[in-house]
């Protein structure tokens, strides 16, 4: 049918126009040239960089700044911060936003408060808050809850019902510290991230997973997250990135093993500023690079059956449809006689 | 009562002040086609919701295949049902939507095993032997690796009917299923349906389409404002309506 129509008339000759000009672009593209160039001289003629100090040598018998181990072990510290305080964030934000969506109203209120509380307070404030928590307990455990006062109603002097204690000096400082200042702030944002996610999956989704007779737990695993994780990952991507750089502020915990604190020790051992400083910068460029190849392919793989190689192909598929290149519909075919399923 | 499908009792749902069902009285039989029919806020997709529990019922009782859906009479005293005793008698009711509702981040087929995998843990090699012929049954065996989102309305509405399908229920309920789609692809899926209802299937379809009532149905219903105002053989009732409203509302869309 559709050859009749394409053989009937003769094809027009293809529309060979003059492009518009676009003389501001040019324009736009000499001053940002120019300006590069300006910018690349500076770095490379302004002795004050000290190219070497950060990457060849800092001190007589020593790698350069960016390198030597002090450096290396703060960047690996920082890496780790951020892994496990996300792991904290990411995991305990996904019980809290579940939580604020429950019926029931004590959950919601639970989750709506702890919400509030790390979101209203600073990171750097929390980070020496968690740092001093010990002057709170002397030692932390797992045992009876009130054993002391449960002791006292029968009568025994100091009962004790712990089956595990660990000194909180010893435990909560430092590193655990910083994690749980870093983690539990987190968790209240990712919270929030993973509700919008949630919320935006249509109900009618969950509704036909619990009418195919999946359990609610089910539901949220198989159906509703896996689509919410849409919406959640570039926040998210936002978030690591976020706390790549906010491990900096364990330094007031205080934690020593980070990348910041290793980088200003050499700047207060040698009093070369800046280019300490630039060496900074570009471990935080490096990581974050890294971060946002791996968002990507993140992405890429939630996106499947939306993005855009999704719908290109169904185009290919309805153009390809209309040219005949499909067969269409046959009607349904009976596998194996009647009664059969 | 072994004959019996579906029995409801008057039954009574609202919404906030907003009585939508007003003592809905039905009674489908084994390997019957019911078709509900009726103007738009009528009760009949509410309905069809109360069947498999998506929706609780304030009063009266609902029965599908002799057991009381969504509570356990005992002592006289109604106890709701856990969720998971839900979840397994809604594993015997299919349900097609209106908005097809596939999972749109699994393929195809992945959409059909879902529920067998995961709620009944079937074997999965098995569940895949039985998808892939269901979906050859409803004329997408090819399609099987493709998104929902690289397929048509149609389509996705029979991958939906296949889906339900899969879990072998003993009953099927659609709600609607042709009303989102464009007019050329309303005839697949009812082939699909009307293929089902010859192999035996009890099915309750809402369905604005009165040839396919006709055609196809064992009985029609007709509801409006929230009660059953006429029922009987299809043909009877579109041919000889008794009621004055079935009369008015046959008028209009015939």
């Amino acid at each position: 049918m559709s050859d009749q129509t394409t053989t009937e008339r003769a094809r027009p000759e293809a529309i060979k126009a003059v492009p518009v000009r676009h003389p501001g672009r040019w324009l736009a593209i000499g001053v940002i040239a120019v300006l590069a160039a300006m910018f690349i001289h500076m770095l490379v003629t302004n002795d004050q960089f000290r190219w070497s100090f950060i990457f060849t040598s800092y001190m007589p018998g020593k790698n350069g700044a960016m390198f030597t181990g002090p450096v290396l072990e703060g960047l690996r510290g920082t890496i780790l911060l951020t892994i496990t305080s996300m792991a904290i964030g990411v995991g305990l934000g996904i019980v809290i936003a579940v939580m604020r969506l429950s019926d029931n109203p004590i959950l919601r209120g639970v989750a709506f408060g702890y919400t509030w509380f790390f979101r209203a307070v600073p990171r750097l404030v929390l980070a020496v808050l968690f740092g001093n928590l010990n002057i709170l307990y002397s030692r932390i455990g797992f045992g009876l809850p009130f054993d002391k006062q449960i002791g006292q109603l029968f009568g025994i002097d100091n009962f004790n019902g712990q089956f595990y204690s660990i000194k909180a000096s010893d435990l909560l400082a430092g590193f655990v510290a910083g994690m749980l200042a870093l983690g539990l702030s987190e968790a209240a944002y990712m919270a929030e991230i993973v509700r919008a996610g949630i919320q935006s999956v249509d109900p009618g989704q969950s509704e036909a997973a619990v009418a195919l007779g999946l359990s609610r737990g089910q539901v949220l695993r198989r159906v509703v997250l896996p689509q919410a994780m849409r919406v959640i990952v570039p926040p998210t991507g936002n978030e690591i990135i976020a706390m790549v750089k906010d491990t900096s502020l364990v330094a007031f915990v205080p934690v020593a093993g980070e990348l910041f604190f290793q980088l200003t020790a050499i700047k207060s051992r040698t009093f070369v500023v800046l280019p300490v400083l630039i060496a900074a910068v570009l471990w935080y460029l490096i990581i974050c690079s890294v971060l946002m190849v791996v968002q990507f392919f993140v992405e890429r793989h939630f996106s499947k059956g939306y993005g855009a190689a999704g719908k290109a192909q169904q185009k290919l598929a309805g153009i390809a449809a209309e040219t005949g290149g499909i067969p269409p519909y046959a009607g349904p075919r009976n596998i194996g006689g009647g009664g059969g399923i | 009562m072994t004959d019996e499908m579906v029995r409801a009792d008057n039954v009574h749902k609202s919404f906030g002040s907003l009585e939508v069902l007003k003592g809905v009285d039905l009674v489908v039989k084994k390997g019957e086609v019911s078709c509900v029919l009726g103007p738009s806020g009528s009760g009949k997709s509410t309905f069809l919701r109360c069947i498999n529990h998506l929706e609780k019922i304030n009063a009266g009782r609902i029965f599908v295949d002799g057991d009381l859906i969504g509570y356990r009479e005992r002592g006289g005293k109604l106890h709701e049902l856990k969720e998971k005793e839900v979840a397994a008698q809604r594993r015997s009711i299919g349900m097609v939507f209106q908005r097809f509702n596939l999972f749109p981040h699994m393929t195809v087929l992945d959409n059909v095993m879902e529920a067998p995998c995961r709620v009944k843990r079937e074997n999965r090699s098995e569940v895949r032997d039985r998808a892939v012929a269901l979906l050859d049954r409803v004329g997408l065996g090819a399609k099987k690796e493709n998104y929902p989102g690289q397929l048509s309305g149609g389509q996705q509405q029979r991958v939906a009917i296949a889906r339900a399908l899969a879990m072998r229920p003993k009953l099927m309920l659609f709600d609607e299923p042709t009303s989102a789609l464009d007019p050329e692809l309303v005839g697949e899926v009812l082939d699909v349906m009307k293929d089902l209802a010859r192999d035996g299937m009890t099915m309750i379809v809402v369905t604005h389409e009165i040839g396919f009532a006709r055609e196809v149905g064992d009985s029609l219903i007709f509801m409006d404002g929230g009660v059953v105002v006429e029922q009987g053989p299809p043909r009877e009732v579109i041919g000889n309506p008794q009621q004055e409203r079935t009369k008015a509302f046959l008028s209009k869309v015939l």
